[in-house]
């Protein structure tokens, strides 16, 4: 079974990848026009897919990835399935910072609180982190854009000698606190 | 004018929307121009209802006329009512040669004969549709022509689309409607909508169908929004599939507007996890029921973004194909594996 690593190809210069993945395909097409027009000093390629494992026709063309965001609507039951389920396809490499968790709806309603804290238990077993995003505005999609930019920054390598992606996992990697893990 | 006449001129005036009211009194051309300019259309329903009737009062109008502007109004707005298919089958052989004088007499020769007060109205529209207007009475009493009920046929065609039957007049319509288009016998259709327009476009095969064939065509005549350059999709080949799927079993472009479709289920529980309910040799009874303001745009959309898995399933796709809407699924042999069908009912 093909795993995606992130160490096996050569990065671009000046250039970042993101792969974007989502199982409505309606967060994700959104989140990537703001990431792209979004003013920064270096070029964003965005990919998106509805699950893993990536077609196997694209391995050729396809660029280094450098982080991997994993968009989970908390109002859909089907998507955190699909997440855990393309969890199994990623090389355990990745998770040394590379992954990324982004829930939207997370206000909306009681089954929501139950899937984020599912979400939370992932993320803290894979040491990564969790957003929380707000979708249905402009300004919400705006921001998720920018906070993924500043991850996807570290994580591609291009941050000041210091930061890493990996030091900046172990800062920003979801803990799951005793009162949640009583739940 | 007497007083059921004046009743049915004040419930078609009040029936017709303020919006198309004054646009359908000039086309009828019953109210002089003097009268038109008195009417002020802003004014509460009610009063307009009494100014158009004393007009009419004025012009000693007869029921002739006034059924007129109904009939008006109601086919320049089909889309209102319930609206039901049915088809004619067994076509004799000189079906194809009746012509629109020799259809109009022998309905209206047929049910004379049968119904003793009936007021049959038909008109011809522009585009080769046949609208009947048809007001019941029985032996003892007149036509009620607060009920009137509605028929639409296309000449030639084998559909015949009825609205507002009720069931004791049901066998004579069909009986009029089978000897009158030289036909053998006139099914139901399992189609019943609110917009006369869809059921057309469904049956008549108004809409754009997409065929499956080797190159795909469509795919090139999507207009895909141009996307930045730095987007890539991984999964673009599967979509454009998906896609393809979805209008080769739903159509391309503006679908027929249809509200609903429901599945009637005789067929045996299946689940595994119930244990009163499977290994029971009655059927499990249910109805399962898809409402949408515009159906085969939902599910069109369910299978192109992947809520749905494909292929389409035959059931959701003999919605178009069988041009129906009420289906009932039984199960078919004794095995348990067997598929379920949609037969006909």
């Amino acid at each position: 079974m093909a795993l995606l690593t992130p160490f096996s190809k050569v990065p671009e210069l000046n250039t970042a990848t993101v792969l974007l993945v989502e199982n409505e395909e309606e967060l994700q097409s959104k989140l990537a026009n703001a990431l792209v027009q979004y003013k920064k000093d270096f070029n964003v390629n965005v990919r998106l897919a509805r699950k893993l494992p990536l077609p196997v026709e694209n391995k050729e063309t396809r660029p280094r990835i450098d982080l991997i965001v994993f968009v989970v609507n908390l109002l859909s039951e089907r998507s955190l399935q699909s997440v855990e389920s393309s969890l199994a396809h990623l090389h355990s490499d990745c998770f040394l910072g590379k992954v990324c968790f982004l829930v939207t709806d997370a206000r909306c309603g009681s089954h929501t609180q139950e899937r984020l804290v599912s979400v939370r238990k992932l993320a803290a077993s894979h040491q990564s982190p969790v957003l929380c995003a707000e979708h249905r505005t402009v300004d919400g999609v705006n921001a998720a854009a920018v906070r993924l930019l500043n991850i996807l920054k570290v994580s591609a390598g291009m941050s000041p000698i210091a930061t890493t992606a990996l030091y900046l996992s172990s800062l920003t990697r979801c803990s799951v606190t005793s009162d949640l893990e009583e739940d | 004018m007497d007083a059921q006449v004046r009743s049915v001129l004040r419930r078609v005036i009040r029936r017709i929307p303020n919006k198309n009211i004054e646009n359908l009194l000039k086309k009828w051309n019953c109210l002089s121009t003097d009268q038109l300019c008195a009417l002020d259309y802003t004014r509460p329903k009610w009063m307009i209802v009494e100014l158009v009737a004393s007009f009419c009062e004025d012009n000693s109008l007869n029921l002739k006329q006034i059924t007129n502007l109904e009939m008006m109004y109601h086919i320049e707005n089909p889309d209102q009512g319930v609206w039901h298919a049915c088809q004619l089958t067994e076509a004799q052989d000189d079906a194809v040669c009746v012509d629109l004088t020799q259809f109009k007499e022998q309905f209206k020769a047929h049910l004379h004969g049968v119904v003793r007060h009936i007021s049959i109205k038909m008109k011809k529209h522009e585009d080769e549709a046949i609208w009947i207007r048809i007001a019941w009475g029985d032996n003892f009493s007149k036509p009620n022509h607060l009920k009137p009920t509605y028929v639409v046929h296309h000449l030639h065609t084998s559909y015949v689309f009825i609205s507002n039957l009720m069931a004791k007049h049901k066998i004579f319509l069909c009986q009029a409607l089978v000897m009158a288009t030289k036909h053998g016998s006139i099914k139901d259709g399992h189609l019943s909508t609110r917009s006369l327009t869809g059921m057309r476009e469904l049956l008549l095969r108004r809409y754009q169908q997409v065929f499956p064939n080797a190159h795909s065509s469509i795919l090139q005549e999507r207009n895909t929004l141009p996307s930045h350059p730095c987007i890539g999709k991984e999964h673009s080949g599967h979509e454009d599939m998906r896609h393809q799927m979805s209008c080769e079993a739903f159509g391309h472009g503006p679908t027929p507007k249809l509200e609903t479709a429901v599945y009637r289920l005789e067929t045996r529980y299946r689940g595994n996890d119930n244990q009163t309910l499977s290994d029971r040799e009655e059927f499990f009874r249910g109805v399962v029921r898809f409402s949408s303001s515009s159906l085969l745009d939902s599910l069109r959309h369910c299978v192109a973004s992947g809520m749905a898995e494909g292929p389409v399933t035959p059931l959701l796709s003999a919605i178009t194909q069988r041009g129906r809407n009420y289906f009932v699924i039984t199960d078919k042999g004794p095995s348990v594996s067997s598929q379920a069908s949609a037969q006909r009912a």
